[in-house]
Parts: structure tokens; sequence; C-alpha cells
């Protein structure tokens, strides 16, 4: 079937039947934008119902319609009966594209219904173009470690599936649309031919410490690191600002603090008054991640990518820096007591 | 006795890849490569269940001749035997195509009950791997393990990683298992297998000795993407730059600024 | 008995006038790091000024003025010393070497390295790397400058191939407390050319002279490498295995002695277990990390299977082979931080850094574990096995830091005698500076002890360089 025959973009939201997941909405306020230059009808998915007031929610993204399955199978998220739903709406409707929320279910249903359509997926785009000539979306993604960003496309094959990062997209309703379409569907699953089961869920410990969401101040440690004998500075200088530490994925991946407090792309994403940055490169993976209304930048390379992000930058020894920063606080402190 | 598959992957040292600036191509000619790290937390999760559920460990990978090192590498901290499927019409696979030879290989030597995958690979980073071989194998899946707690009557019970907490699930096999690194540090080769694992024979398949390969699945006539172009990242312009002369009157002058700006 | 004199605001402009803007600062403006090296707890000294300097004419300068106004100099690289090595115990001035970090050439015939005392050891090492060089001695502060490690004569994990610090100099510039300046040496490998004055330099920590530049000799770097990692039930049979490696004439690079504890706490530390603790269900008590180099990888295959027949014999659990790069990242990563992390878990920590004979390891081990388990205080160690030279750390986290330090000086002389009656030295690699000044007396005695006294006298005869350390224990005032 030419891709000519295939119209439409869908967003799946995620939620758990009382409220719809951010990344969701990010998506259809990103999508809303794309779907205006291809004349395409923007679709929120929905399986399972959600309250009004959720629709209405979603609605304000300037979606075109809802879909929402019914049926059995949906008590809980589960791959089996998902990746069935979207499989079967697909062939049905035969949307251009489907846009899946990066969460760790998204991430593991969307790849696999894409194979039972044969169809092209991809990851953890940042920009969303498209191409009139070709009618094709671009997914735009940082590639090997952020030095470069790819374009990649589904040339030929329909639908174009894309899974998205929380936070990628910002949360910007335009409005509703005039008319809000909607279908609802029934796609039975055989509960008992769902594969696997949660039997128990415990959820993490609250440590406000590794909570950046709500962080005023962030102060950020790289790969510029020596070990982690040289951190304790850092998160000193994080207490003087009133803020906490957080850090690049290296520094995850050298066991030197957890991944709570990753930042970036494959990390959290994190909105904050003031950001100050020791020996971070500034890979576009780290940097997609913040969103700060103050950057500052420390790092002994004076070419790092990191100063084309910052307000301020100063070149010079990390650790240097920080302890003169520490004791230019401490006097200012002193001298306001 | 439970048929245990590991995937593995050889890749650049990220690092070290460069992009030439006239071509706009990837420079990979002398990067060193190494075995994806997090493929090495799945092998070592493989290790585990076999040593407590005994069973077989089959490595495979996909990739030029030299992917060889790669399987030699987990052959010396526990595979049993290791298949390399490598040819030039396998190259420029995505992960559609990739899925696709990779199970078309597995199948050639039988069922398996586990299939273990690291989470992503360090250069592709699509993390979309795990889940289409689960499609194809028509396994269970589950991601980000934490522990397994028990193998038993075709059933497998283990903990998972969610955003806001920990999820334990049972799942029948066949079932396929990404795991989180820090629960499964790999080990370091005992010398005997060291050794042993330089001179171990190994299953090659091409593109001619892979039983019922459909070449049109294959490399990139079988990848549903295809990346166009390439480009170095925009960079908006750059901040100030406070350059003084020394660092103590480069942070007095930021200082300064941030009061200005009343973010301290 | 010598006095010393306050730096005077005269004193001052004239120091300052020696340097350019920026570099020197008196009175509050020092660094308050000066006033300490990582030993925190031998106690914190307050230098009067501090300077910067960049070159040999400015440290010639600065030593006459200071010789004039009899103004003590302590000079210092980036602090990383253990023994209050380069803290100004009579105040004065600290004079830093940190800004002379300056490779300045190689002599690839020769094989020869010259620059200045302020590089630090890893850069020196990378930058040689780069050239297919590698200059051996390898202590495990990477981050101590190359004219801290001559001054200590440090020696490092690659000892027992390629020897220490002390093997690697040729030449050097040396600033005498007069502000005279001295070329001691030749950049060639043999001499026997009277007293050796370069070999009295090296190990002497900034006593007799200030190094402004050295000249240092490197060896082309080995293609290949791997280790092994041996491990045993009991810190005995570790030990015990260790001169059965020596005299298999296997050539190690280096033989690194660790214990359960240090392996749990670096994996607590580092978050990469890559040490196991278990090996087929039996609880590691000690392991060693044996390391070969080479130029062919099937020449250390066939070591390393020697290796494997002794070890087997030596009733070790298992041999590990580290030998992927991130293996090899990983291991030395985690050797590296031993000493980090004992300070990270620790708020009180005091060390000892002695030698003794392969074989009496074992012996010196159990006493100090017994001294530990009476006074009530952590002991944690590690060391370079293949030279006997041990790093034993107290710690402790609930007493105060009086009652620590009393307790701690019961197990530090009983340690140190213990180590005389072994035949073993007060220091391998840290040197004396204050705090172990005592034990190296009762250990040399004092005949030995007084010479090194009379030999101060002779290139520093007012007592301004680096006072009260190694052999200097007149107590004096500042007037």
């Amino acid at each position: 079937m030419p891709k000519s025959d295939y119209k439409n973009m869908w967003v799946s939201v995620e939620h758990d039947g009382t409220s719809a997941a951010s990344v969701g909405l990010e998506l259809c306020c990103e999508l809303r934008r794309l779907c205006d230059r291809t004349g395409d009808r923007l679709y929120a998915v929905l399986i399972g119902p959600l309250p009004e007031a959720e629709i209405q929610k979603i609605a304000d993204c300037g979606v075109d319609g809802i879909l929402t399955v019914r049926g059995t199978g949906y008590d809980f998220p589960n791959i089996d009966a998902w990746t069935n739903a979207f499989t079967v709406l697909c062939r049905r409707y035969r949307p251009s594209a489907v846009f899946v929320g990066g969460t760790v279910f998204g991430r593991d249903f969307a790849p696999r219904f894409a194979i039972r359509l044969n169809t092209g997926c991809t990851s953890d785009a940042m920009q969303l173009d498209w191409d009139p000539e070709t009618t094709d979306i671009q997914f735009i993604e940082p590639a090997v470690g952020g030095k470069i960003m790819a374009v990649i496309t589904v040339p030929e094959l329909r639908p174009q599936i894309g899974t998205v990062r929380p936070g990628t997209f910002r949360y910007a309703p335009t409005g509703k649309r005039p008319a809000l379409e909607r279908i609802d569907e029934l796609i039975d699953f055989d509960p008992a031919a769902i594969r696997v089961r949660p039997l128990r869920f415990t959820p993490d410990e609250n440590d406000p410490e590794l909570d950046l969401s709500d962080a005023d101040c962030i102060v950020c440690v790289g790969n510029g690191l020596k070990d982690s004998e040289h951190l304790e500075r850092y998160r000193t200088l994080a207490r003087l600002l009133g803020g906490k530490i957080g850090c690049t994925r290296p520094l995850y991946d050298r066991g030197i603090l957890p991944y709570k407090l990753q930042i970036g792309q494959s990390g959290v994403m994190v909105k904050t008054k003031l950001y100050i940055s020791f020996g971070v490169s500034g890979a576009v993976n780290h940097t997609a991640g913040v969103d700060a209304d103050v950057f500052v930048a420390v790092d002994r390379n004076p070419d790092a990518q990191i100063f084309s992000y910052c307000d301020y930058g100063i070149v010079g020894d990390m650790d240097e820096v920080c302890d003169e920063l520490i004791a230019q606080l401490r006097a200012k402190m002193a001298a306001s007591v | 006795m439970l048929k245990i598959l590991v995937c593995v992957k050889q890749i650049p040292d990220v690092d070290l890849v460069k992009m030439d600036p006239e071509t706009g191509n990837l420079v990979r000619a002398g990067v060193p490569t190494l075995t994806n790290p997090l493929d090495l937390n799945a092998l070592e999760a493989a290790v585990r269940t076999k040593e407590r559920c005994g069973g077989r460990i089959t490595l495979i990978t996909m990739g030029p001749p030299a992917a060889e090192e790669t399987l030699r590498e987990c052959l010396a901290v526990g595979g049993d035997e290791a298949v390399l499927i490598t040819g030039r019409p396998f190259g420029g696979a995505d992960t559609l195509s990739t899925s696709y030879t990779i199970v078309k290989a597995a199948e050639a030597l039988g069922k398996f009950d586990l299939i273990f995958c690291g989470k992503e690979s360090l250069d592709g980073a699509t993390g979309q791997m795990a889940s289409q071989l689960a499609e194809r194998f028509d396994a269970a899946q589950i991601s980000c393990c934490l522990t397994i707690e028990d193998i038993a009557e075709g059933r497998i019970r283990a903990v998972r990683a969610l955003e806001t907490g920990r999820e334990t699930v049972e799942a029948t096999l066949p079932c396929l298992l990404t795991v989180e690194k820090d629960n499964f540090y790999g080990r370091l080769p005992s010398l005997g297998a060291y050794l042993a694992a330089k001179t171990a024979p190994i299953t090659v398949f091409d593109e001619t000795s892979l039983p019922g390969l459909d070449p049109a699945r294959i490399g990139v006539p079988g990848s549903g993407t295809v990346v166009p172009k390439i480009y170095p990242p925009e960079l908006p312009e750059p901040g100030q730059i406070i350059r003084t002369g020394s660092v103590k009157t480069d942070v007095g002058r930021l200082v300064s600024l941030l009061a200005e700006k009343d973010v301290i | 008995m010598p006095a010393y004199n306050k730096i005077t605001s005269a004193a001052a402009e004239e120091l300052r006038a020696c340097v350019s803007t920026g570099r020197f600062f008196f009175g509050g403006e020092a660094d308050p790091n000066y006033t300490h090296d990582e030993m925190p707890i031998y106690g914190r000294f307050m230098p009067e000024a501090a300077v910067d300097v960049e070159t040999t004419e400015e440290v010639s300068a600065i030593m006459k003025i200071c010789s004039r106004y009899k103004i003590p100099v302590t000079c210092r690289g980036a602090g990383t010393g253990l023994v209050g090595g380069c803290v100004p115990l009579y105040g004065g001035l600290v004079l830093c070497t940190r800004r002379m970090n300056r490779i300045l050439g190689y002599d690839m015939e020769n094989l020869v390295v010259r620059l200045q005392p302020g590089v630090l050891l890893k850069d020196l090492a990378a930058d040689a790397l780069s050239r297919g060089l590698l200059y051996p001695p390898d202590p495990g502060e990477k981050t101590a400058t190359v004219g801290g490690n001559i001054s200590t004569n440090a020696g490092g994990m690659r000892a027992v191939k390629y020897g220490v610090t002390r093997d690697y100099v040729l030449a050097m510039t040396v600033v005498l407390a007069d502000g005279r300046i001295l070329e001691l040496g030749k950049p060639v490998s043999k001499s026997s050319s009277g007293y050796s004055l370069l070999h009295l330099m090296i190990g002497s920590e900034g006593t007799l002279g200030i190094i402004t530049e050295m000249a240092l000799k490197l060896v082309p770097n080995p293609q290949c490498d791997v280790s092994c990692l041996v491990p045993f039930r009991d810190v005995e049979s570790c030990i015990h295995f260790v001169p059965k490696v020596r005299l298999a004439n296997l050539d190690p690079q280096s033989i690194e002695f660790m214990d359960a504890d240090i392996v749990s706490s670096s994996a607590a530390f580092t978050g990469s277990p890559i040490f196991p603790e278990r090996v087929a269900n039996t609880a590691v008590g000690a392991s060693v990390l044996v390391t070969f180099v080479g130029t062919e990888p099937d020449e250390l295959d066939r070591r390393m299977i020697k290796l494997g027949e002794i070890a087997k014999e030596a009733g070790a659990l298992d041999v590990l082979v580290v030998a992927t790069p991130s293996n090899k990242k990983a291991a030395w990563s985690a050797r590296s931080s031993f000493l980090t992390a004992i300070e990270a878990d620790t708020r009180l920590i005091d060390e000892m850094d002695v030698v003794v004979p392969v074989d009496r390891i074992p012996a010196f081990l159990l006493y100090i574990r017994s001294l530990g388990e009476q006074t009530g205080i952590r002991i944690r160690n590690f060391g370079h096995a293949g030279d006997g030279n041990l790093h034993i750390y107290c710690c402790s986290n609930d007493l105060e830091e009086d009652e620590f330090k009393r307790r701690v000086k019961i197990i530090m002389d009983a340690a140190y005698r213990r180590c005389a009656e072994l035949e073993g030295q007060v220091s391998g690699e840290h040197a004396i500076g204050h705090a172990k000044m005592a034990y190296l007396r009762e250990s040399v005695g004092e005949d030995v002890f007084a010479l090194m006294g009379g030999i101060k006298k002779v290139f520093d005869p007012d007592m301004l360089l680096n006072p009260g350390k190694v052999c200097d224990r007149e107590r004096r005032t500042s007037c």
C-alpha cells in the first residue's frame, strides 16, 4: 500500500485511569504544530477510559479526536495487550505516524508493535520536522554520545513510530479545536494470554536530595571531575546556594552519583533558576535536559561546547573555581549578617 | 536444562569517534572497540542464572569479523558457545533488520528459554533491540531487571525498576530480560577460561549459510529507518565568558553578576 | 639556637617585587590550604606569606631576601603529602611550585625529559605516553607534583620491576638557602664522580635546597600488559605467595596486596566491585594483583600460565585475568581509590608507611591487627607486597581527637618498634616530614641522626629551609 494511503498522526497517551501522563500531553502539543503543517488530523489514543476532565485537558492540547480503546486485558499495563491493541488499531485506521511517550512501559511496547507492523521505529527524538517533498517526518536526535545530530526518517514503511522522552517537548496547550471527534473501539485481549503479571509494587523511598524537580539551584558536575574525592566541595557549594547537586551521564556510569541525579535526555529533565555546570563538556543529550533562568558554565577547555549554552562562563580548573566561589559566597554571607 | 541466549555487541569507543568536518561522515577508522558495557551486565545475569539453575549459555553477535574479540571476551566470562553473524549484506542494518537477522540465526540453533540483552548500546543507543528481539522470539519481556528471584516450571519471578519504584513480576518462559547495571556488575574471567576462550571454536554465519534468510529483510534493504543526514549540533551564540586573568576576580565578577540577576 | 624574623611589610614589598602581579600573597591573602597537607591530624600552620614562583631566578631572588631577613621558607607542590612535610611549622614564607608546571622538552635519542618541578605526575605520564615513553615511578597519588615525588623519593606500584623515583633522576637545578644556583648531575646514566649531592637532594624533603628544574630518565613504553588478581582465603597464604612469584622469574611490574576490608571499602566507594569479595562461595581474605608488561601477548600468556601453577600450589582460590581495557580501567581506579575510600568514611585518620622484608609482612600485619583490637582503633591496610612496603591506616569515627591521638600513639610506638625488630624501615615512600621524625631517630640511631643534622647545617646554616622536618629537632622561636 502506498504511503499516501496512511493519514493522520496519533499520540498514545499513557494514563493510570485517573490522569494522563505529562509526556502524552507534551507530545500532543508538539504534534499539533506538526499536523498544522502536514494537514493531518491529530488523535490521542487512550487504552482504557479516562475521566472527562482529563479528556478536556487533552483536548486543550489541540487534538482533533480522541480514540478510546475498551475491552478485556487492560486492567494493568502489560506489553501483550497494548502491543495487540496498537497493531489492530493501526491496521484498521492506517495512521501515518504513532508517537509514544518514552516511559519504561512505552519503550517496552512501541518497538514491539513496530515489529508486528513491520515498520520503522525511532527513539529519543529531540526535534520533529517534516519534509513536504517526501511527506516523511524527520526525527532529529543526538547520536554518538551527543557529538552529532542525526536526522532519521522512515522513507517507505508506515506508520512512522517514535518514542519521545518525557520533558523533551513543552506542555503549552494552544486550545481546543472547534469539534472533538470521539471514537470508541472495542478490542478484547484474552487476559490469560498476558505473559507478565505484576505481583507487588514498592514505591521508592522519597529522598529529597535525589529529587531535582523542585530545586531552585542545581550544581551539575561533569566528567571533568577527577574522582569521588573531589565531589564534596560541589555538595558544599550546592548547600550554600540552597540547591542540589546533579551530574551528567558519565558520572553515573562511573558509579559516582546515582541515576536519579543524572540530568539530560536519558536522565531527568530539570527546570531551575540557577544552573552551574563544572567540568561538563556540553553534549546535546545533556543540555537538552536543562531549562535554567541563568546558566553558568565552568570548564578547563575554552572551546568546550557548554560555553555556547551558558549565560556566563569561566575558563579554569573546576575545583579551583568552586573553592573560590565557596569562599566568596561565604564572605558575602558573613558580610550581610 | 535452561537454554540461555545472550546478545552482545562490539562498539567503537564513542568518546573517540569524530565527525569529518569535510565530508560530514563519522570517522571510525582506528577507533578502539570495546564490548558494549551494558551487554556485560546482561552476561553476568546469565552466568548467575546458569550457576543457580544450570543451563547452557549461547552468545550471539552481529558485526564485522573483528566482533569475534567480543565473543571471546564473553566466552571467558561464562559462555558455552558463540555465534558470529558477519557479512557485507548485513551492514547498515537498523533494529528492524538486525532483530530479524539475529532471531533467524538463533532459530537455527534451537529454542531458548531465556534471552538476556543490554538495555541499550552506547553507540546506537536506541534501546529498542531488546523489545524487538522479544517480539520476534514471541517471548515475554522483563526490562530493567534488578533481581531474579526464582525460575521454575516454565516461569520466572523477578524484580524490576520502574520510574517510581520496584515491581515484582512473574512471567512465562521464554522470557527476555534487560538488567540494571548496578546489580549485575560483571566478573573477571578465570585464567583457565580466559586461555580456553582464545582458541574456542566460534560458529560463523554469513548471508549464504544462514538457513531460510530473506535477503530483502537484512541490512539496508530490510531496515525501516534511514539516516539521510548528520550534522554537528547547532550551537547557540556563546555566553559571556568572564576572563579577568585570575580565578579570584573571575569568580568575584560572576558573583556580582549573579547577585544582579537576583539568583543568589 | 637560630631565631627567625617575622615578615615585615618592608620584607613583603621586596618579596612582592620578585614576581609579577597576583603571585605574592601577604597575611590573610594566602590560600588556607597551605596550612596543611593531606594529613590535617598533624596540625595546621599558617604561613605569613606565600608566593607562586615561575622561574629559577625568582626562587634565587626570593631566597636571597629570606636569607637576609632570616625568614623560614617552606617549599610546597600540590600538597598531597602524608607526613606534614610541606606545612610551615614556623610560619614564614610558603614557596609554591604549582605554576612551574611546564615540560621543557624531550631528548628522544637519550630518552630524557626536562621539566619544571610543579608538573603533575599524571601530566608527565600522559605526555610521555603520547611519545611512546614511560616514566616508570608510579605512586598512587597522580595529582602530586614530580618535584614533590623527588623530594620524598616516591615509590609506587611499579617499583618491583623498575625501582623508585631516585633511579630516574639524572640531573637537577637547585637553589640553595642563600640563593646560589647549583647544577647537580648530568643527563647520563652512570656517575662515579665524587659525593653525589644529586642523590642527597633526592628524598631531602625541601630541607637542603629548592629543586627548580630536573632531567629525568624515561623508558620505552611496553606494548602490552595484563594483570592477574589472585585471591586467597587469608592474609598469611596470600603473602606467602609473593616471594614465590618473585622467585619464579616472571618479572612482574608490580605485586599489590589488598585485604578484604579495603576491597569492600573501595567497592562501596567507587561503586565498581571489580575485586571480588567471594570466589567459589568462599570469602576472600586477601588478594594480590600481579601485573606483567611485555611486547608480545603470547609471552604474557606464558607468564600467566606459570603464575597460575604457582598460585594453585600456594592454595589460591582462583586466578582472575584483568585484560580488557574496561576491566583494566576499573581495576586501576579501584586500586587508586584505596586511600580516598578510607578517607571518605573516616573522620579521624593517621597512617604509617613502613617497609619490611617481604617474608615478614604477615607477622607485621598480624601484630598491627592485634594492636588495633587492643586499642579499639580500626585498622585498614594495603600495600606494595612485592617490595614489602605497607600502607597502614588507623581510623576512627567516634573517638574524640585527643583520645584518638593517644591511642594511635600507642599503636605507632609499638608498631615502629616491631618494624625495627623485623629489620624494616620507617618509611618506604611517604617520607618523614615532622610527623615521623621521632620514629626516624629511633630507627636509625643517634649517630646517623646526628650526621643527617650535620649535613643539613652544611647546606643551610641558618636552618631556613623547611625547618622542623626530617632530622631537625631544635626548638626555636620567632621574634
